[in-house]
């Protein structure tokens, strides 16, 4: 099951109402429009809780997302590259979030750095279809992945710090 | 247009999502952060703070004092320093530190953990009043377990501070750490006072104290104040309380049973809850005269009724049985201790059986009526001759005391064997009296056990005794004659005991009788021995005067004739003067002789039995009987005479012819009167004899053809015809068978008047 602070984050995402993909035009903004309050809403939650951990941005259409995700160890900030998306048959397939930069660097990851996710994470979101979005698989899914995968794979030497790769930005 | 807004909207919304995600993050300080700061600030000194335990809040010590001070405002002015470390998540070390910066302050004061402030102190003084004007009572003892504080501080910091400002009541003076409310002081007493008035027997005081549902100590303080109608005989929880009509009624109940009785039991007494009753008594009549028994007290008024009653029993003769004077609970014991004094005075004129006192009178008047038993007994004693021989006994038991004390060493062990079992039945008998008894008296207790005992004990005193004392009269005897008299006053039981105390002072007499019986006797025997003395030597000398005088008589005979007569003569005379002197020998010897004639034999029994100092001479006297030497039985007699002090008396020729004289005028008196023909002829011729040669002689019938022969030649002839024809008859009528008898008599009694007219016409002519 999802821990305590992971279900407080989760209650205070807003649910989303539209259950639509990108093929269903019309549907499908009102449903983007929905996911969109609800990352606003998220990464507000985030920001407030000193807890901001990725940046998101879309193409036009909403199905193609990317963006950054990081996470502190040891007060060092290790920072991955973040791509998925939207599936067809979404939402009622969840995205296959993928970090590249990590492919074939752990046994918790799919072809194409596609992460492996829980399998509570999936019967999870089948049940809350259409109410899950985005916003709810960052939190579910890649949030608690991190938090697992990360420190293992530093202690065993598989990522390094960089430093200030990113700093530009 | 519809999808241009909305796509036109996801743009907007897209771009407040980046704007969204690029504003706000940076001045946002983690809490992990600020912990971190603000630790470093401490490591730095830079600022002084305290940290709560969650490690959450941060507090300056001036900010904890603070929140201290008010945790104990909410909490009504006490607290726990504990409660409140967990109150406000401090550490307690922390919060001692700043208490005591609290307590210096006056206000508040920290006791065994606990602040308390001074207003929390005022509330309880508030709370304790409350409680003690509705219970009356209040202990400190029980304050503290309320209000779980020390007695100490309740004591002085809460009760005796406001004791009469805010707590309104009276501290016990004896017991510092009660107080009461005058009402329930009040209160107590009265109930108090009512139990006691309501008691009327002595109760324990802690009965007392549980029914009232009191304190020990303020029941006895507040004892005093009451005046109680009663005493409480100590101070102890144990102590009783005795009421006063109680103690009224006991002593009314004593004096009035001892007026009435004039005797107090000391059961009955302690029945009564009095528990040393000879001190009660002591102090209740002080000047009575009373004496202290082993169960009970006896008044003077008892003693002095006793006393009277003694006297009167002795002026009166009689007995007193000192049981029915006396109260029924008196033991056996106190009956003889009351005796004891009680005779103390009077023994001498009164004798004790048992409890029954006689006087010495009614004793003697018992014993006078034995004293002709004991006179007969006690000459009877001597007649037999078991005193004489019990006295012989005594005499040689003297000199054989050597031996006879191992005997008596044995008796001693066997008696002692005895009494020993006796008294070991006594201990385990049936009446405990008997054992308090002395042994001695166990005689009267008759049961037929005892009885036999004590007979089988007689028996062997008087075996053992028979070398000491002789009983000439028995307990058995005694108690015969005392019986009746006895019986008839109700004094069955004591008759055994009377018997033997009397026994013992009338045998004494018996022997004291016996003995003067004796010792008369023996004079007597002395006096007679000193008449036959005289007598016998009276006698022996007529009879040798005799002898000598026949001796005369008989030379007119021829001699071959004489040895005749001289044999007879011994023989006769001679053997009495033997018998004569065995006599005598006999009685100096102590020997009894009852006949006055001696036979032969018994002369020679006596003989026999004789002291050798008698035993000679006469045995050579009667030796010298059987021959015919008058001379040789005259030096015989002699000796005889000497060695029994007497003397032979010089012969009278006057008093010869007079005894000639006589001894004829006897004959001729005794011819007179006899009938016998041959005894007649016999003395007639003896008679004739003495006329004619003026001598007397001493012969037998056999001899009388010789005197006739004689005589022939001295008479005349008529008269010796008629004599000759008579000595004739008489020779027929003894020869004759039996049947002539008769004729011949016949013929000698008309012969005898003229045989006796010769004799005297003999006697005329010469």
């Amino acid at each position: 099951m999802v821990d305590e602070s992971t279900r407080k984050t989760l209650s205070s995402i807003p649910l989303l109402q539209t259950k639509a993909g990108p093929r269903d035009k019309e549907l499908w903004t009102t449903r983007l429009k929905e996911e969109y309050q609800a990352l606003i809403k998220y990464v507000q939650n985030n920001k407030a809780a000193d807890n901001d951990w990725f940046r998101l941005e879309s193409d036009k259409t909403g199905t193609k997302w990317f963006g950054k995700c990081w996470f502190v160890h040891n007060l060092l900030k290790y920072e991955f590259d973040l791509e998925f998306d939207i599936p067809i048959t979404y939402p009622t397939t969840a995205p296959e979030l993928a970090l590249p930069g990590l492919d074939g660097k752990t046994a918790k990851m799919y072809r194409g750095g596609k992460i492996c996710l829980t399998d509570h994470f999936k019967p999870l979101w089948a049940r809350n279809v259409p109410k899950f979005g985005i916003a709810h698989a960052m939190a579910l899914g890649l949030g608690p992945w991190l938090a697992v995968e990360i420190p293992d794979l530093i202690e065993k030497g598989v990522i390094t710090y960089q430093e200030k790769t990113e700093d530009a930005k | 247009m519809a999808p241009s807004t909305d796509w036109d909207e996801i743009k907007r919304l897209a771009a407040d999502f980046q704007k969204a995600q690029l504003s706000s993050t940076a001045q946002r300080l983690s809490e992990r952060n600020c912990v971190e700061i603000v630790t470093k600030l401490i490591e730095l000194k830079l600022i002084d703070v305290i940290f709560t335990t969650d490690g959450k809040e941060y507090l300056t010590s001036q900010q904890l004092t603070k929140e201290i001070k008010d945790e104990l405002y909410v909490h009504g002015g006490r607290i726990n320093t504990v409660d409140l470390a967990k109150e406000l998540s401090v550490d307690l070390n922390q919060i001692n530190a700043s208490v005591a910066d609290i307590v210096r302050g006056k206000e508040v004061q920290l006791v065994s953990g606990y602040l308390i402030a001074n207003y929390y102190l005022e509330k309880i003084a508030r709370e304790i009043n409350e409680k003690l004007q509705l219970q009356g009572q209040i202990s400190v003892g029980e304050l503290t377990l309320q209000y779980d504080l020390p007695a100490e501080l309740l004591q002085h910091n809460v009760l005796e501070k406001y004791l009469g400002k805010i707590i309104i009541g009276k501290q016990d003076s004896s017991e510092p750490r009660t107080f009461y409310t005058e009402e329930y002081i009040t209160r107590t007493k009265a109930k108090i006072r009512g139990a006691l008035m309501g008691l009327l027997k002595p109760t324990p005081v802690t009965v007392i104290i549980n029914h009232c549902n009191l304190a020990d100590r303020l029941f006895m303080s507040l004892f005093d104040q009451l005046n109680a109608p009663g005493v409480l005989t100590g101070r102890q929880a144990g102590a009783l309380y005795v009421p006063s009509c109680y103690t009224k009624s006991q002593n009314d109940w004593v004096v009035s049973f001892y007026k009435q009785n004039n005797y107090l039991e000391y059961d009955a007494l302690s029945r009564l809850g009095i528990s040393d009753p000879k001190g009660y008594v002591r102090r209740i009549f002080p000047n009575e005269d009373i004496k202290f028994l082993s169960t009970c007290a006896i008044g003077s008024q008892i003693m002095e009724q006793l006393e009277t009653a003694l006297e009167e029993c002795v002026i009166s003769k009689s007995y007193l049985d000192v049981v029915s004077l006396l109260p029924s609970v008196l033991s056996s014991t106190d009956i003889e201790n009351v005796l004891d004094s009680l005779l103390k005075n009077n023994s001498k004129s009164t004798t004790l059986f048992d409890n029954t006192v006689f006087s010495n009178n009614y004793i003697e008047s018992l014993k006078q009526s034995c004293m002709s038993i004991t006179q007969k007994k006690a000459e009877e004693a001597v007649k037999s001759g078991k005193y004489q021989q019990f006295y012989l006994e005594k005499q040689l038991s003297k000199s054989a005391d050597h031996s006879q004390g191992q005997v008596d060493q044995k008796a001693e062990r066997r008696e002692e064997r005895r009494r020993k079992a006796a008294s070991g039945k006594g201990g385990g008998g049936t009446q405990g009296r008997e054992t308090k008894t002395k042994a001695v008296k166990k005689h009267q207790r008759s049961s037929k056990q005892a009885a036999n005992d004590s007979d089988s004990d007689d028996a062997s005193n008087v075996t053992k005794k028979s070398q000491t004392t002789l009983e000439i009269i028995t307990v058995d005897d005694v108690e015969d004659i005392i019986k009746e008299t006895l019986e008839n006053e109700g004094l069955d039981d004591l008759i055994t005991q009377i018997a033997e105390y009397l026994q013992g002072s009338l045998n004494q007499t018996a022997l004291s009788i016996a003995k003067e019986t004796a010792d008369k006797l023996l004079q007597d025997a002395n006096q007679s021995r000193k008449q036959t003395h005289s007598s016998s030597q009276d006698k022996i000398n007529i009879l040798v005067n005799d002898i000598k005088l026949y001796e005369k008589g008989l030379k007119f005979f021829p001699p071959d004739q004489q040895t005749q007569f001289i044999k007879y003569l011994l023989k006769t005379l001679g053997g009495d003067i033997l018998a004569e002197f065995c006599k005598y020998a006999a009685n100096q010897c102590n020997l009894s002789v009852q006949v006055d004639d001696l036979s032969v034999e018994q002369r020679n029994k006596i003989l026999k039995d004789l002291s050798d100092e008698y035993k000679k001479p006469l045995a050579a006297l009667n030796a010298t009987l059987s021959e015919q030497n008058v001379e040789l039985f005259y030096q015989a007699v002699d000796v005889c005479l000497s060695e029994c002090g007497m003397i032979l008396k010089k012969v009278d020729k006057k008093k010869d012819k007079i005894l000639i004289q006589n001894h004829r005028e006897k004959l001729i008196a005794e011819l007179e009167n006899c009938d016998d023909p041959a005894l007649s002829l016999h003395m007639a011729v003896l008679a004739i004899f003495t006329i004619v040669t003026q001598n007397m002689l001493h012969a037998s019938g056999r001899q009388v053809p010789a005197i006739m022969a004689y005589l022939k030649a001295h008479v005349k002839e008529d008269h010796f015809e008629q004599l000759q024809q008579c000595q004739e008859l008489v020779t027929k009528y003894l020869t004759a068978p039996e049947e002539e008898k008769a004729d011949f008599e016949d013929k000698l009694k008309e012969l005898l008047p003229a045989l006796k007219s010769t004799v005297q016409e003999i006697k005329k002519q010469k």
